[in-house]
């Protein structure tokens, strides 16, 4: 590009502000509202010149996307925004409740440090979970989702139960768009459990970390003989055999099958990383349409087993780039895989409207999205801030689910809903997070799509504002985004035809509960 | 100490030492958010000191965290001049159009929830003369509505009536 040799012919007028990088020989340029064209270098030249011929085909692309001031389009950039930022207009709707922190599996990398099976103090207590409910239905948010964690769910199910029954029962009034989701190891799964769930409508979300070699390495299953003595068993058996039972299940009832279906997710580790082929195979063959490709974080046990886990980040984008080039290969042979990290960004990128992933927003959902409830009744502004929680760390604590107090009724609970969503924590998280006033992201060609997690910044870097060029997290967006914006320059329309079809959303309204109500 | 003669002297004064080099940006012509914006780039791999060794210039100083590759020292120059210049640059394009952007920006987010109903530029256009909604109560109704149907026509002279509706109101 060589803009110092450019710099005494750069137009001050011509063009509306937006930001470059070149990308695979091309020059990338995203405008505010997220528009993007890629150009050539002498393109980009001319652009940066302001000396492109009205009427010329690079005009016209410019002035279509909103790059050229001339031609601004207000009502172009303010329906963008507003497709791009509506999530802003409500509150949180993620709401994670944690019923207990046992879990009967072992994993190397636990993010969310489980209990032994024997820990029973983390149970949630039906009290607390009566409370939950109540606290949650005070969202300003029409939509709600409950998502049970833990640990693992499963081992507290009667909690469970009365969860969905009393937020059902609240829903009467309320009249939200209510959804349950469930995440397990599925090793506790039975029939009972699974006709109970399915009848109800919980979604149920698992963890696969590839093979059966690697996933039973890394997740430590123990069961019991019927003479009660321990003997290790196959975590990975126990999750593709009640994967395939429940998606049965889903065909059984009538459900389409590419969209009714066990939603896995994994965890990469090091081990993981020359296992790209066989991960995405294991997935294909479990009937998963989907695989999220998440880098293991620093929270919960991952921490003190970095050194077994961990790996630099370039060696991920080189598993990523290989895995999802595979999976781009195998959509083009009919089978239907997406990427999880590279539908989120493709969404905003080609689709220009935000899917409200947590993680991947400005500013972040922290509170103002999601909200995560501990087995003890105490509130975090977010899942890692609760794991960080669990680490002896309490920065992200906002409070405790109210008591209905001697008056009864909502009002304590509407009160406390306010005290969180104003907490000091939870304006400085939204200020840490929003990428039009942070140093680098400010000036980044992927702004517009990206996102940052202030927990993670403060866990690795001691501030949530954190420092973007050595951070981890903004090293795997960045190059996710890379990688993705190579793929569309050159690539082709086969590419982009598969590119295209991973931003499509279909909502799976068989799982809303006021379908039922 | 050396110079580093790829990068033009209205850009940077360069010193470059064994482990760090030092830029001199001439503060008037580029602005201090401009020289942080360069700045910040290096972090990962130097640690970065701006200063001002005088009232008219800003002095960059990288110093290498490690040992540098050969050549490190001088592509850090060109790697902060291009993105000085690239901040100085698209830092004027904001300025000039912040009336714009902010504009644009603040009527998308006090235009409510997306897709809640029709914005005022919408409403300019919209054909209030066509066929009313189905309201079997009449709740839409303005009282004047009602009473003209209950008590006939009013006169023509009435002022309650209402006018036609006129294209484009």
């Amino acid at each position: 590009m060589q803009l110092v040799q450019l710099r005494k012919h750069l137009s001050p007028s011509f063009a509306m502000p937006f930001r470059h990088r070149e990308v695979g020989g091309k020059v990338l340029v995203t405008s505010t509202e997220g528009d993007f064209l890629m150009l050539s270098k002498d393109e980009f030249a001319a652009f940066a010149r302001g000396d492109v011929e009205k009427g010329s085909p690079l005009y016209g692309r410019l002035a279509e996307r909103n790059f050229i001031r001339a031609e601004f389009d207000e009502r172009r950039m303010i329906d963008r925004v507003r497709a791009r930022k509506g999530f802003l207009s409500f509150g949180p709707n993620l709401h994670i409740m944690v019923v207990t922190l046992r879990c009967n599996e072992t994993c190397v990398y636990c993010h969310a440090s489980r209990a032994d099976m024997t820990a029973t103090q983390t149970d949630m207590s039906p009290d607390v979970a009566d409370r939950t409910v109540d606290q949650i239905f005070t969202t300003t948010n029409p939509s709600i989702t409950i998502e049970f964690q833990g640990g693992e769910p499963l081992v507290a199910f009667d909690t469970v139960k009365r969860v969905v029954a009393r937020a059902r029962e609240r829903n009467k009034d309320a009249g939200k768009r209510l959804e349950f989701t469930m995440v397990s190891n599925l090793s506790l799964m039975d029939e009972e459990k699974l006709a109970w769930l399915v009848e109800n409508k919980v979604q149920i979300c698992t963890s696969v970390d590839g093979p059966q070699h690697l996933h039973d390495k890394q997740r430590k299953l123990v069961i019991r003989g019927e003479d009660g003595s321990a003997q290790a068993a196959s975590a990975h058996a126990q999750a593709a055999k009640w994967i395939g039972r429940i998606n049965k299940a889903y065909g059984e009832m009538g459900l389409d099958p590419t969209l009714y279906h066990v939603e896995a997710l994994l965890t990469t580790t090091r081990d993981a990383l020359p296992k790209w082929k066989e991960i995405v195979d294991t997935y294909v063959g479990l009937g998963c349409r989907a695989l999220f490709l998440r880098p293991v974080d620093p929270f919960g046990f991952a921490d003190k087993t970095a050194p077994r886990v961990e790996y630099p980040r370039r060696e991920y984008m080189e598993f990523y780039r290989s895995a999802v080039d595979y999976m781009i290969q195998l959509n083009q042979q009919g089978v239907e895989i997406l990427e999880r990290f590279a539908a989120i960004f493709l969404t905003k990128i080609l689709g220009g409207e935000d899917p409200n992933f947590l993680d991947v927003r400005s500013p972040c959902g922290a509170a103002i999205g999601q909200v995560a409830y501990n087995y003890d009744g105490k509130i975090f502004t977010c899942d890692e801030g609760r794991m960080l929680h669990e680490m002896g760390d309490d920065t992200f604590l906002i409070g405790e689910v109210a008591k209905a107090g001697d008056e009864g009724g909502d009002a304590a609970f509407r009160t406390r809903y306010r005290e969180l969503m104003s907490h000091e924590t939870v304006r400085a998280l939204a200020i840490a997070s929003n990428l039009d006033a942070q140093p680098d992201c400010v000036n980044c060609t992927y702004q517009p799509y990206c996102g940052v997690c202030p927990v993670h910044n403060h866990k690795t870097q001691g501030s949530i504002f954190g420092r973007m060029r050595e951070s981890s997290l903004c090293a795997v967006h960045k190059g996710i985004q890379d990688y993705l914006f190579e793929r569309i320059g050159t690539g082709g329309p086969d590419v982009l035809q598969v590119f295209q079809r991973w931003t499509t959303v279909r909502d799976r309204t068989h799982f809303l509960q006021t379908c039922a109500t | 100490m050396s110079e580093a003669p790829e990068v033009p002297a209205d850009v940077l004064a360069v010193d470059v030492a064994e482990r760090s080099v030092a830029m001199r940006v001439d503060a008037k012509a580029y602005p201090v958010d401009a020289i942080y914006g360069a700045a910040y780039i290096f972090l990962d791999r130097c640690w970065v000191l701006l200063d001002r060794p005088d009232g008219g210039h800003v002095r960059v100083t990288l110093a290498w965290k490690g040992d540098p590759a050969e050549g490190a020292l001088h592509g850090a120059v060109d790697e902060f001049a291009e993105e000085l210049v690239s901040c100085a640059w698209r830092a004027g394009l904001a300025k000039d159009t912040r009336a714009l952007i902010e504009g644009a920006t603040s009527k998308a987010h006090s235009g409510g929830e997306v897709g809640a109903g029709p914005s005022l530029d919408d409403l300019a256009s919209y054909d209030f003369g066509g066929k009313a909604l189905e309201d079997p109560l009449a709740l839409a109704q303005s009282w004047e509505d009602k009473q003209k149907k209950e008590t006939g026509p009013a006169p023509s002279n009435d002022k309650t009536e209402p006018s036609e509706p006129k294209e484009g109101a």
